[in-house]
């Protein structure tokens, strides 16, 4: 048995004086940080001033791949890119399938380092170990698939490429950046490729990834294969429905927003559902490199084939916008991924307008259910013109401009996603706590609370579940550090991660282990936000989430109990009343080094 | 929190998993530890029966927790469970009498729990050696056998440990039984997961 999974080397491009350079990374660091967002978050919490402009020179981007990546296991063809979020202020990391990860790992390099800032555009290939840089002045202001297809027809189609569209270029605080169809979208790291110059990165590789134990990896894939075949979740519902299967269920619990999180039941939701979309429209299944779910939809619309929305994007251009026209959001969902944007916020802070514009506070034009409003104003945000201008800007600067802040519907600045956490009280405590802001996905609570995930638990109830999410947050920042997906992790639990991470790495991970590793990060990132000013004013939810009880439906008269369970949640954490973590955390956790 | 305790402790109790006035359950709250009273009967348990402490600090409700609380509390600072089951499944305690490990012979077993260490321990009752040496384990397993002693289980919830105890005495009775008939395994594979 020997060392696997890891390559070991580091590529650092300074955009500022073009200088290309390789590192070897310590062993220690790799086996202490794994990958993914580990790696991105001790490199940002070491590199970039946590009170810098994240459009500035300072901010860096960082690509990490992990152990798993390329390694042959389900669901773990990913990389992570992290950076501080212009969206936000905050570290952010945002994790992509496809290809892309798996061809930068396969040159030979664990993670990418992009620092300062070019002064013209150019674009970054990374090609078997060599990497340079290249002039994209006639790649600039081109839409995602024109950049995709025009880099592919000049590198060869065993290329991926990871491009920005004109929102990055804009600067668009929410901006994307998009590879192989899939997407790093939240938080506006397409805006830092866009301060950069840099259009885009294209990776191509071979090499093989050596595996420390092949035999222990195959019996562990073998068993972990049992568990994803045999789930539903993983074996029958998303394959067939893809995440929008998600959709009739959250609506059926009164839990899927509407018209800016003032409902939270859509009347019409069988005309965007899972079921409708692949009764109608879906013609075929993509997947990530490896990955036997398959859930990616292609759908035939009136312009050709398309990648198809995913839950969160057609709750956001759908029903948070008052829409329930499925073509519309369909359009919504490619003209966002062809300019280059985050889907959710670019939903919800038009939702935010909308309402804004209801009360009568700022009129944009824009009003709930308006269809042509909604596609006009995705271009308008992209190319920042009219009000698209302060659109772009994200919904919690539209809101606080208007003196109106109470109608964003944002944590730490990033948009809520299509859970109503009214219904849902970990989920709550999970988004005001999320080192990130408002994504779900830094501790998926509705798995507890909706899937029965690990068991299903009271979703109304408080109890017990400060530790519920401390543990899915440790977990989730240890899984996007291997990388796996957070799907297969719903049916392949911890210890066979661990099991698996052991047979490629040779490095002994026990479950614990993995636990623990997420601890660090999460106290890492939460360091580096300290820094950056966050405090514990900033682990809040918007008022009409704490105020304002649902009013229909099976979650009627909830509000989130935030405050019990934030309590609870420091005290578990070894936090000060602060969120502070205390020094004998650090110590335990070996951070004593970062201070905030 | 009371309904949760009587409805695994009756169910432990109705399912021959513990005797009248044997086995603990506890979970944890952030710093704070809810265990069952000392000597109480898991298949009637009462308010009285529920006792809170510190998980680092003693106060006075100490007098009244669980012999195991210096275990549990050990297991909780090691790792990231949020409850335990202490059961003394019959099947369980007597197989941990021959074998090193417990490796299930049937399907439903195999899925879940793969193999079960046994932990062979001088003191077995509220001991420091089971403090030291139990946590360890269960950084790699959901369940671990004491020998001649009973289970210890953790969770997420207290559901989960709950489901991993009446799984081992399930896995304890089907290889009891199989012994029983004396024919030769048809099913090679449960001998992979000596390597788990």
């Amino acid at each position: 048995m020997g060392f696997g999974g890891w390559f070991g080397k580091m590529l650092r491009v300074n955009l500022s004086t073009g200088v290309i350079t390789e590192k070897k990374i310590e062993e220690k660091v790799l086996s202490d940080w794994i990958g993914g967002r580990g790696l991105g978050a001790w490199t940002i919490a070491g590199e970039v001033p946590a009170d810098c402009d994240p459009l500035g020179e300072e901010n860096k981007l960082v690509f990490a791949t992990g152990p798993l990546t390329g390694a042959g296991v389900p669901g773990a063809g990913r990389f992570c890119t992290s950076a501080k979020s212009p969206l936000t202020g905050t570290i952010l990391d945002t994790d992509a399938g496809g290809r892309w990860g798996v061809r930068l790992k396969k040159s030979g390099y664990d993670i990418l380092i992009i620092e300062g800032a070019s002064s013209e555009p150019v674009y970054l290939t990374i090609s078997e170990g060599k990497a340079s840089l290249h002039e994209a002045a006639k790649l600039w202001g081109a839409g995602v698939y024109e950049t995709n297809d025009r880099l592919k027809d000049i590198l060869g189609h065993d290329t991926s490429v990871a491009c920005i569209g004109p929102a990055g270029e804009n600067l668009v605080k929410f901006a994307s950046m998009i590879n192989d169809g899939h997407y790093t979208g939240r938080g506006g790291l397409g805006a830092v490729m866009g301060a950069k110059k840099l259009k885009a990165v294209t990776t191509q590789g071979s090499r093989k990834v050596e595996i420390a134990n092949k035999e222990k990896l195959d019996f562990m894939l073998y068993e972990a294969g049992k568990w994803l075949k045999a789930n539903p979740i993983t074996s029958q519902g998303l394959p067939e429905f893809g995440t929008p299967v998600l959709v009739s269920l959250f609506n059926e619990l009164g839990v899927f927003p509407t018209r800016n999180f003032q409902g939270s039941q859509y009347p019409g939701v069988a005309n965007i559902s899972g079921e409708t979309i692949a009764e109608l429209m879906t013609t075929g299944r993509k997947s990530c490199y490896g990955c036997p779910v398959q859930c990616a939809r292609l759908l035939k619309t009136k312009t050709g084939t398309i990648l198809g929305p995913e839950y969160e994007s057609i709750w956001a251009l759908g029903p948070e916008c008052g829409i329930g026209d499925l073509d519309t959001i369909v359009e919504a969902n490619h003209l966002c991924n062809q300019l280059g944007l985050d889907a959710v916020s670019t939903g919800v802070t038009i939702g935010c307008a909308m309402e804004l514009a209801e009360k009568g506070i700022f009129n944009t034009g824009l009003s709930f259910g308006d269809t042509t409003g909604l596609l006009q104003a995705i271009k308008q945000i992209a190319y920042r013109e009219g009000s698209g201008n302060l659109l772009a800007e994200g919904s919690r600067r539209l809101a606080e401009r208007c003196g109106s802040g109470q109608y964003a519907m944002q944590v730490k600045g990033l948009e809520l996603t299509a859970y109503d956490p009214r219904g849902l009280q970990g989920m709550g405590l999970g988004l005001a706590t999320s080192n990130q802001g408002g994504c779900r996905l830094p501790a998926y609570m509705a798995g507890p609370e909706t899937l029965g995930v690990p068991k299903m638990v009271d979703r109304f109830s408080t109890r017990g579940k400060a530790g519920l999410t401390i543990n899915q947050q440790n977990i989730s920042a240890a899984v996007d550090s291997l990388i796996a997906c957070g799907f297969v992790n719903l049916a392949v639990s911890e210890e066979y991660f661990a099991r698996i991470l052991s047979a490629v790495t040779g490095v002994d991970y026990q479950t614990q282990d993995l636990h623990r590793t997420g601890e660090r990060i999460w106290n890492l990132e939460r360091l580096y936000n300290l820094r950056a000013g966050f405090d514990r004013s900033c682990d809040t939810l918007p008022p009409r989430l704490l105020e304002e009880p649902i009013q229909e439906g099976p979650s009627s008269g909830k509000v989130v109990e935030l405050k019990p369970m934030l309590e609870e949640y420091y005290r578990f954490r070894g936090w000060n009343e602060s969120g502070v973590p205390a020094p004998e955390k650090l110590r335990e956790l070996r951070l004593e080094d970062f201070k905030c | 929190m009371l309904k949760e305790f009587q409805t695994f402790g009756r169910d432990l109790f109705l399912a021959g998993l513990n005797s009248s006035h044997s086995g603990n359950l506890s979970v944890r709250c952030g710093d704070r530890v809810v265990i069952t009273r000392r000597g109480a009967m898991l298949g009637h348990l009462m308010e009285r029966d529920i006792i809170e402490t510190g998980l680092h600090k003693n106060d006075g409700n100490i007098v009244l927790a669980s012999t195991e609380i210096r275990v549990h509390r050990a297991i909780y600072k090691e790792t990231a469970a949020l409850a335990i089951v202490h059961a003394h499944p019959v099947h369980a305690i007597a197989l941990s009498l021959l074998e090193e490990e417990i490796i299930p012979l049937d399907s439903e077993g195999a899925y879940l729990l793969h193999k079960i260490p046994v932990l062979s321990a001088e003191h077995t009752i509220g001991s420091q050696e089971l403090e030291e040496k139990l946590p360890g384990l269960l950084k790699e397993y959901k369940i671990v056998m004491v020998r001649g002693h009973g289970s210890f289980a953790t969770g997420q919830l207290l559901e989960e440990a709950y489901q991993w105890t009446s799984s081992l005495e399930n896995i304890c009775r089907i290889i009891h039984i199989t012994r029983t008939l004396k024919g030769a395994l048809k099913d090679k594979r449960p001998a992979e997961y000596k390597e788990w």
